[in-house]
């Protein structure tokens, strides 16, 4: 397989990913308001699971991911159409968190107390972090044909 | 058209018998740029412009336009 066919096929199967990440993300924020808010090993356990889950996420929108991979196919799959649909994801991801952010702090002056820092602080990221990752698989898609 | 940009990308490389793929070999990036360059999906970059005009052997302005 040649390396032009190697990235367009590590291309689909990115952009096949982000909504299957987006899910087990959208499970996390599940399991995360489901907490009883206690401090066990297994709370723990969930909350650097989430933490790893969306530092992950985050680094592999920005870079693109398959770090392990030769430079000649991940050039190619960093080309000039990823990088804007890259850009024009992170745009979205960044709009949708100040809004949910300005959002939250709204709610906390008029209904004090609703949303713990650490809630608002998990939400923000998920809403952030999903809008990203669902724009740049739609717009992979897409661009693939 | 994207940024009402016009092109005729589909026809120079089916003119030359060139796929997507064989198009975006020759000038080193992916076929989803071709893809979406050809789709009017995406504006490329100058230097993208000139080694698409410089693979199919015309000027830049033989493969891009300003419709109207």
């Amino acid at each position: 397989m040649s390396d032009a066919e190697e990235a367009e096929r590590l291309t689909r199967k990115r952009a096949q990913m982000m909504p299957f990440l987006a899910v087990l993300l959208i499970t996390q924020q599940a399991s995360f308001f489901a907490d009883d808010g206690g401090r066990r090993v297994v709370d723990w356990g969930t909350t650097i699971c989430w933490i790893a889950l969306a530092a992950a996420i985050l680094a592999a929108l920005v870079t693109g991911g398959f770090w392990f991979k030769p430079r000649a196919i991940r050039a190619l799959m960093n080309d000039e159409v990823t990088r804007a649909n890259r850009a024009s994801a992170l745009t979205l991801g960044f709009v949708l968190a100040l809004t949910a952010a300005i959002s939250l702090y709204a709610l906390e002056a008029f209904a004090p107390g609703e949303a713990t820092p650490r809630q608002a602080l998990h939400i923000v990221v998920t809403v952030g972090l999903l809008a990203a990752m669902l724009r740049f698989a739609l717009l992979e898609r897409r661009a693939l044909g | 058209m994207a940024d009402g940009l016009g092109n005729r990308l589909r026809e120079l490389r089916e003119a030359k018998g060139l796929t997507q793929a064989q198009l975006a070999d020759m000038i080193g990036v992916s076929r989803k740029t071709v893809n979406t360059v050809e789709n009017g999906v995406f504006v490329p970059s100058t230097i993208v412009a000139l080694k698409l005009a410089g693979a199919l052997g015309c000027a830049v302005e033989e493969l891009f336009f300003l419709p109207g």
